[in-house]
């Protein structure tokens, strides 16, 4: 307590200083947000919503509608850009919660870690009337949303399903039938087929984890239903499923089949040479694609992601965003109003999968039309069809944990050690997992 | 002699087009379509997306406000960093006091701890002063720059004492010494001083990231990084926004480089 | 630490201002300046140097003093978010048993030592060109030079994933040229590392060359006419006038740049991640991930201010070293 004395005393030698030197403080310009520490369930208002690119451009076109059937509520979507969002809700949440917006938009790979580190940051859902959602967005999401005091801390606003997106102009010229292609295995085999006919790549991977993204390795284990983590919150970094997905990926480099897609742009450069057969990657892909290569139209196709084992699983869910309310916003019932308008109606929610390109969580927004329509760029096949139909095939929860982070960082150093060193997945998993248990204080599962 | 100046020559073109050729590309990446920035082979002609390009970026961070935004908070935050220096900066060099050692140590031992660390406590603070969201919360941290404060002496102790002996002699008072002697004769690294000052508060990230709120306050750094997202970031607006942020500081420093160039101590005596 | 100015600090300073009658150094006596003009004025001899350094006394005071005292603290507890408990020098120890941390130590110090060097000889070469009258299109040179210290973060971290890129990059099609195979810039530990000593050399190296070029503006140009009546050639003025001459600006940048360096954070962040297999990892990166990413606030400070030891004790090395007598 001494600290929060001598803070106070240094305070107002400041606050006097700063007077004396003529400076005003002119702080605090009425954005609504939460000004001290301690929130209140005003029902009115102004509320701030912070959110990222695309998505924040997606939330702006529910404010309309909201505010129409809201009065009293006023809506600010600000768009902060992402990675730049998570220092600032990080460092509004370590100052316990100074500064926060009301409404904030946050990842998956984001939200256990707050939860867990910073139990006094996300408000209580649960207690309006959050529970009532339970079984409304697809299923493997809900225990994310849940902290360690059983209440409901945000609400999932996006999911991304996994699929395999591959070149169909290819694997025909390659005579690959994508039928055919029921897993990893499958794929390793036909990889030089294609390479040989096409001159591409099966696929790209960031080998030196220059942004240490771990999807692919993620994916592979997801597909066995594991992770880095099993549900009691242990340790699963060198399990077999671990091991088995780290051996796929170096079977796939040792064959010559992954290309390396370090740095930035060079995934996006590679796939616009048509250097890359197939992308393993999520439903936001499809929109990006599209987006990106209208050059290309035509020539995509997507499939179920073939299983890591012969015979395992086909369906995982890559990643997940949701929407929470701060513990510290003035606003809290006012914030949730918004939060529960733009995620729990399929009209809103549609509108903005279609500004935004944010594939819904929510089970009821499938049944627009627009999710079996066709779609040119992909031949015509119903593509968002497939990303729905593996969702409802069902794919296990996937505990990301207070430590995600740190698993993510030592799996990264693992994959590079194996690409780039020529380790043994094995050894280096092992390696792994201890040094995050050591580090987490958490078991190894046996 | 010819021959000399030939080499000396040859060398600094050498070493012009090492430190131009990157931001050449990017200058050329900022005029192509999104689509084509990582293409290959590298468009290193102008592309015919520039206006459009600006204009996104009006549209998406309000380019203009941004601008001047940044220009507010550099341009006061050159200002009054310079005085501060300046004036510590001939405190510490030139002056014997009780307590000069203990002060630059202190004013120094800011440089040494990483800013990561003191962004919380600093957040906290600013809140507690009501002072987050406003221009003052990003220039005045700003305002004490070890940097300069230490620049400053390091500069100032080679200028001979007889110099600001002969005018005290003269009956100046010590204001006027400053003032007439020891700002004139240290004109150059004055203005690299205040170039380099303005180039941190222009550059500046993390913390004005941290302090703004609104994005009306935003300036140039912070208002790029919202362009960013996962797969969504707008290459073209990213880098066309890092090549607007080259000019004003280039503007600035051609402005100031008359004051590198001229050899003012010519005149003056050394020790 | 002490960069302190040397005790014996001016003392032809000081035997010059006797003789002239004006109180100048320690030594002289303090009772005349202010008897003679206490009274009538507040700017005293002696009042003068406090007030000179109230604005950044203050300015400390206000802005400095306090985040640097709670995250000390902060860096002697443990705990999640605003509840935090004492654990006294627990991080400290923790520290010394993480291997990262040591890795992390050992690629800052690998840098810190290729780098700077490399970096301040280059920007002293640079500034010696650009101050000389021999050579032509002088303002044209010195703008390109600077240019490079202009690039803000996130377009330079996209400018040299570009360049950089194995197959499809600037820099290796440059090798090309001259016969050199590709280099794998940030896939290889290796060249990972060498990779980020070039962008940093690339992005301060202008800086450093314009702050000696305003250094080597007040040489006084007598010297060099005199040591050239003397017949002294240009590798012997060099050696006896210009590099004495710029000792306090060399100290400066010599402290500066190893500090930099050594709290090195950016190009890392924005190139390799860190990676391959932390050939990268710095400490302030590491430091940033303990404490932005896994939200271990305690011991990210405590990485801090272990970090700020061995700076300040390097930082007393080289004050020591290149002497600040004058």
């Amino acid at each position: 307590m001494s600290h929060h004395l001598s803070r106070r005393h240094l305070l107002q030698l400041a606050t006097a200083s700063a007077a004396g030197l003529g400076l005003t403080a002119c702080g605090g310009s009425g954005s609504g947000g939460s000004g001290g520490a301690g929130g209140a369930d005003g029902d009115s208002g102004r509320i701030t919503v912070w959110s990222w690119t695309t998505a924040a451009e997606a939330l702006r076109g529910v404010v309309p509608s909201f505010e129409r059937d809201n009065p009293g509520i006023t809506v600010d979507v600000q768009d902060l850009g992402n990675p730049a969002i998570w220092d600032k809700i990080t460092v509004g949440l370590a100052s316990g919660g100074k500064g926060l917006a009301d409404v904030l938009h946050i990842g998956v790979d984001y939200l256990p870690g707050y939860m867990e580190k910073f139990p006094q940051g996300l408000a209580d859902l649960s207690k309006l009337g959050a529970d009532r959602h339970k079984d409304a967005f697809v299923e493997g999401l809900w225990p994310t949303v849940i902290g360690k005091d059983k209440a409901v801390h945000a609400l999932p606003w996006e999911v991304n399903p996994l699929g395999l997106f591959y070149r169909h102009d290819y694997f025909e010229k390659a005579d690959v039938d994508p039928a055919s292609l029921s897993s990893w295995d499958d794929l390793i085999a036909a990889g030089p087929k294609i390479r040989a006919a096409t001159g591409a790549q099966l696929l790209g991977l960031d080998k030196p984890g220059t942004v240490q993204d771990m999807d692919f390795f993620q994916n592979l284990m997801q597909l066995q239903g594991a992770f880095y983590f099993d549900a009691e919150g242990r340790v699963t970094l060198a399990s077999d499923e671990a091991v088995q997905a780290l051996t796929v990926i170096k079977r796939l480099n040792d064959a010559g089949l992954l290309a390396d897609t370090a740095g930035q742009g060079t995934w996006k450069r590679l796939v616009g040479q048509g250097k890359l057969a197939t992308a393993p990657y999520p439903a936001w892909a499809i929109e990006y694609l599209s987006d990106k290569f209208p050059a290309q139209s035509g020539k995509w196709r997507v499939m179920q992601p073939p299983a890591a084992v012969p015979g395992g699983g086909r369906s995982a869910i890559v990643n997940s965003t949701f929407l929470t309310v701060s513990a510290t916003s003035k606003r809290r019932k006012a914030a949730w109003r918004f939060v529960e308008y733009a995620l729990t109606k399929p009209a809103e929610i549609n509108r903005m999968f279609a500004s935004g390109g944010v594939f819904p969580a929510l089970k009821e927004a499938y049944t627009d039309p627009k999710f079996s329509a066709p779609d040119p760029f992909y031949g015509g096949q119903k593509v968002l069809r497939s990303f729905v139909d593996s969702l409802t095939a069902g794919a296990g929860a996937t505990n990301f944990t207070g430590d995600y982070s740190r698993a993510l960082k030592l799996a990264s150093d693992a994959q590079s050690q194996v690409l780039i060193k020529g380790a043994d997945p094995a050894e280096a998993l092992k390696a792994a997992a201890k040094q995050l248990a050591q580090q987490t204080g958490r078991q190894q599962a046996a | 002699m010819k021959l000399r100046g030939t080499l000396l020559t040859v060398l600094l073109a050498g070493a012009f087009g090492l430190c131009v050729g990157p931001f050449y590309w990017l200058a050329m990446a900022a005029t192509q379509d999104n689509k084509d920035v990582f293409s290959w082979p590298p468009k290193l002609l102008p592309g015919g997306h520039l206006m459009e390009n600006l204009q996104g970026l009006q549209e998406s961070i309000g380019l203009t406000r941004v601008l001047l935004n940044t220009l507010l908070v550099a341009g006061l935050q050159t200002v009054g960093a310079v005085v501060v220096s300046v004036l510590a900066g001939y405190a510490f060099a030139k002056f014997d006091f009780r307590g000069r050692n203990l002060f630059f140590v202190l004013l120094l031992s800011t440089l040494v701890i990483p800013d990561t660390v003191m962004l919380i406590p600093i957040f906290q603070m600013m809140m507690d002063l009501g002072l987050i969201d406003s221009y003052e919360s990003v220039i005045l941290p700003g305002l004490v720059t070890p940097f300069g404060i230490f620049l400053m002496r390091q500069a100032l102790r080679s200028m001979p004492d007889e110099l600001l002996d002969a005018a005290r002699v003269d009956g100046a008072g010590e204001l006027r010494v400053l003032w007439r002697i020891v700002i004139p004769v240290n004109r150059p690294i004055i203005a690299a001083l205040a170039l380099f000052v303005f180039l941190g508060g222009w550059n500046q990230f993390v913390w004005p990231l941290i302090a703004l709120r609104s994005p009306e306050m935003y300036t140039l750094p912070v208002a790029t990084a919202t362009l960013q997202g996962l797969a969504t970031t707008n290459y073209a607006q990213v880098l066309l926004a890092g090549a607007i942020a080259a000019i004003p500081v280039m503007a600035l420093f051609l402005v100031l480089q008359r004051q590198f160039i001229s050899g003012l101590l010519a005149g003056a005596t050394k020790e | 630490m002490s960069l302190a100015p040397s005790e014996r600090a001016p003392a032809t300073g000081a035997a010059h201002a006797t003789a002239t009658g004006i109180p100048a150094g320690r030594g002289t006596p303090r009772r005349t300046g202010r008897a003679r003009q206490g009274r009538r004025r507040l700017l005293t001899r002696e009042s003068v140097p406090y007030l000179l350094i109230m604005p950044a006394v203050l300015g400390f005071a206000i802005f400095k003093a306090y985040p640097i005292a709670a995250s000390f603290w902060i860096s002697l507890t443990t705990g999640n978010g605003d509840e935090r408990q004492f654990t006294g020098l627990a991080n400290y120890r923790r520290l010394l048993d993480d291997p990262l941390f040591w890795t992390a130590l050992k690629n800052t110090a690998l840098i810190l030592v290729v780098q700077v060097p490399l970096m301040l000889g280059l920007a002293l070469l640079v500034a010696l060109g650009l101050n000389s009258t021999k050579v032509w299109l002088r303002p044209l040179w010195r703008l390109g030079v600077f240019v490079s210290s202009l690039t803000g973060l996130v377009a330079a971290g996209v400018m040299f994933s570009v360049i950089l890129n194995r197959d499809a990059g600037l820099l290796n099609w440059v090798l090309s040229l001259f016969g050199v195979d590709r280099v794998n810039w940030l896939g290889s530990p290796v060249w990972a590392r060498v990779g980020v000593v070039l962008v940093i050399t690339w992005h301060y190296t202008g800086y450093n060359a314009v702050m000696y070029l305003a250094g080597l503006q007040g040489v006084p140009k007598e010297l060099y006419e005199a040591a050239m009546v003397d017949g002294a050639g240009p590798v012997r003025r060099f050696f006896s006038i210009t590099l004495p001459q710029l000792r306090p600006i060399l100290l400066l940048t010599v402290v500066l740049s190893t500090i930099g360096t050594l709290q090195l954070f950016d190009e890392p962040y924005v190139l390799t991640g860190g990676g391959p297999d932390n050939a990268t990892l710095t400490v302030t990166m590491y430091l940033y991930n303990n404490g932005f990413k896994y939200f271990d606030f305690g011991y990210a400070s405590a990485l801090a201010y272990a970090l700020a030891l061995i700076v300040s004790l390097l930082g007393i090395l080289q004050v020591r070293l290149m002497g600040e007598r004058r």
